[in-house]
């Protein structure tokens, strides 16, 4: 890390609470003033850390990003393209980095349920958003929080109150359009689900240009006691650019997390997705599927903390990895000595559709509790040569077939997704990757088992 | 139909088929029955063409042409059909989707014109009803969360809509109700013509009941050390495989 690096974000920092940034209260000054300082203390992870051993972000921190000062075009098209189809939905746009008013379209909601940008709700300095951001993700957990916090500006927010069920689904579109080289958006979701209350939101990440450009997004989940919370993550950057994301949700007693990450777009991809669990009978589920190609990294790094006693944990990773594509997959579970009758289990499963992918892999259980069921595994491997059989016996030619054991495969991790609007999809995004992926037009729709 | 002679087998290096001769004709119907671990079901994963088996000797011909030459798909192409004893489950892809790119690929491989969509659900349907399988089956994830007599029911679906000129059936009677086993039985008789052929593979005589065999093998040890008519299946199930054993022993 360089001073000039530093520097360079100081002087972005500087020009950035001169501008549009000043509206916001002035707990936001502050908060964004120690995230820059913690920032310039860390500086870039680097490979020396056994957090980041395996991805190298050094592309990203030597490049000068900027904020760019106004938002692209998207089209209208673009936007029917990545809506969900069929369903009704609440459309939150945001472009580089700012809510757009004018595309999204955001349905009737109960009463003191908000759903928009982050940006609005702070400067009307609604009580919610000040007692639950930063709260959940401490920025000094990870340095590009704390980069993401200094800039911390808009992003989705949503706020669901004590009892209240949001039917339809929120889906936020994070578009880039990269309008100035080097752009970086640092976006800042929040979704607070009250006691009891319930909602549903999709994060699709996507890029409406070939440009380069870099999202070092923070995403805060609170789930309170009794709520249901599920969350989607669809990362479809072009292949130019970066894409850095950490998801945090703390749930209380009761509640009930979905957490899912579909990982297909950009160089190199980071996520850092956990899981506060701390309340007792308190459920989470926490998935992905990630299909890395040509030159790619996509990496997850998964933290999942059980504090109470009583609470089961999912976790299914699976990878597809082709050409000289990396994977990273991190999976630590935390058992902390009162959280008795914890039931873990963790597995992530990875398939090499040639010889030059690699994939690191490591399972990281801590468990202080005497009475728990945590299991874990690992795998990484070719395509099932007992299935290969079955389809091949059946008159399926051998590159059909490897079509057909694929889809399959990532159908395994998409399946976790549990409503049906959203894993369909997520479903048509895989087949639709796929085809571009490996080269075939033949591609099966998913489907799943009841 | 098929003509298989000294067929030797290897699987991790261990000689399991040790000498088969047997030689299928169009219109018949044969059981292979023998003891657990006599070679019963290597037999039928040799023919289909499973990777895991290694042939050191002997030859297979179906209808003139060299089996063993062949891979997997080219061999149900030519006219092969293995109903296996553990179906495997393959996610995420329909029953209907799988089994439409079979029989087209395997329509193609004969010089027929491919089915589309439609004509396909209709050929579908109604081999669904021979088979007593109830429509939704079509749009499910091939053999995922099936039960075992719905996994048996849907390789007999499959033999059904691919026409195979010689139908392996490997213990399609395991783990099968007495209700399913008709059902499967039935789906088996039905689709019997004397323009094709089957090879029964089971370790109990019950099968054989619903479908009549013209001729029993018996498989001990990997060869075939008995042949004989369908009473030969009863003499076994009276006796069971000691007998033969035994005297293989006098002889020896």
């Amino acid at each position: 890390m360089t001073q000039s690096t530093i520097d360079h974000y100081r002087n972005q920092f500087a020009a950035f609470e001169r501008n549009g940034a000043r509206s916001a209260p002035a707990w936001v000054h502050d908060l964004r003033r120690k995230a820059l300082e913690r920032f310039a203390e860390t500086g870039f992870p680097t490979t020396a850390l056994e957090d980041w051993k395996y991805t190298n972000v050094a592309p990203i921190a030597r490049t000068e990003f900027r904020r760019p000062a106004s938002s692209g075009d998207v089209t209208k098209d673009f936007l029917e393209q990545h809506r969900m189809p069929g369903t009704a939905q609440h459309l939150v746009v945001f472009v580089d980095g700012r809510f757009s008013p004018e595309l999204s379209s955001v349905g009737t909601l109960p009463d003191g349920t908000f759903v928009g940008g982050l940006a609005a709700a702070l400067s009307s300095d609604d009580a919610t958003v000040k007692a639950s951001l930063s709260q959940v993700l401490p920025f000094e957990l990870n340095p590009f929080a704390a980069l993401n916090t200094a800039f911390l500006y808009d992003g989705l927010c949503v706020r669901v109150p004590a009892g209240t069920s949001v039917i339809e689904p929120v889906h936020a579109l994070f578009v880039s359009t990269a309008p100035v080289a080097s752009a970086v958006t640092h976006l800042r979701n929040l979704v607070v689900a009250d006691e009891g209350a319930s909602v549903t939101v999709l994060m699709s990440y996507l890029s409406a240009s070939e440009g380069a450009h870099f999202t070092n997004a923070v995403t805060e989940v609170l789930a309170r006691s009794g709520s249901a919370v599920e969350v989607v993550k669809m990362q479809r950057e072009n292949g130019a650019s970066y894409h850095v994301e950490n998801v945090r949700a703390h749930q209380y007693a009761g509640s009930m997390v979905h957490l899912f990450s579909l990982a297909l777009g950009a160089a190199i991809a980071r996520n850092d997705m956990s899981v506060i669990i701390d309340g007792e009978a308190a459920e989470c589920n926490l998935n992905g599927l990630y299909i890395a190609s040509g030159e790619q990294l996509l990496d997850h790094h998964t933290f999942m903390h059980h504090i109470h006693p009583n609470c089961p944990s999912h976790e299914l990773f699976k990878g597809i990895l082709t050409d000289s594509a990396r994977a990273v997959f991190n999976g630590k579970v935390y058992v902390e000595p009162e959280a008795q009758k914890t039931d873990s289990k963790q597995t992530n499963r990875n398939l090499l559709l040639s010889d030059t992918a690699v994939v690191d892999t490591k399972p990281e259980l801590e468990i202080f509790a005497d009475d728990v069921k945590c299991t874990h595994g690992a795998a990484v491997g070719g395509l099932n040569e007992a299935h290969a059989f079955y389809l091949k016996s059946r008159g399926i030619p051998a590159e059909a077939t490897r079509t057909m054991l694929t889809v399959g495969f990532a159908a395994e991790a998409t399946e976790k997704v549990r409503h049906t609007a959203l894993r369909r999809h997520v479903d048509a995004a895989v087949v639709e990757h796929l085809k571009s992926k490996l080269g075939s037009t033949n591609v099966p729709d998913i489907v799943h088992g009841t | 139909m098929i003509e298989i002679k000294n067929l030797h087998a290897n699987v991790n290096g261990r000689e399991i088929l040790k000498g088969i001769d047997l030689t299928v004709k169009a219109g018949e119907v044969h059981a292979i029955m023998g003891p657990n671990g006599s070679g019963k079901s290597t037999l039928a994963q040799v023919l289909a063409g499973h990777p895991a088996y290694q042939v050191t000797q002997g030859s297979v011909l179906l209808d003139g042409k060299d089996l063993l030459d062949m891979e997997p798909e080219e061999r149900s192409h030519a006219g092969l059909f293995l109903a296996f004893q553990y179906p495997v489950e393959i996610p995420g892809v329909s029953n209907s989707y799988f089994l439409k790119a079979g029989l087209n690929e395997i329509r193609k491989a004969r010089g027929e014109e491919e089915l589309d969509s439609m004509q396909f659900l209709k050929l579908l349907k109604e081999k669904m009803k021979l088979v007593e399988m109830e429509a939704s089956f079509a749009n499910r994830p091939v053999n995922e969360g099936f039960s075992g007599g719905e996994k048996k029911r849907n390789e007999i679906l499959q033999m059904a809509v691919l026409e195979p000129k010689l139908a392996i059936l490997d213990e399609t009677d395991s783990g099968l109700d007495i209700d399913a086993l008709k059902i499967v039985a039935e789906g088996v008789n039905k689709l019997r013509s004397p323009k094709n052929a089957a090879i029964v593979v089971t370790h109990y005589q019950r099968l054989l009941n619903y479908i009549v065999p013209d001729f029993v093998h018996v498989l001990v040890n990997g060869r075939i050390v008995k042949s004989g008519g369908k009473e030969l299946a009863l003499e076994l199930e009276a006796n069971g495989y000691d007998t033969i054993k035994e005297e293989l022993q006098q002889t020896a």
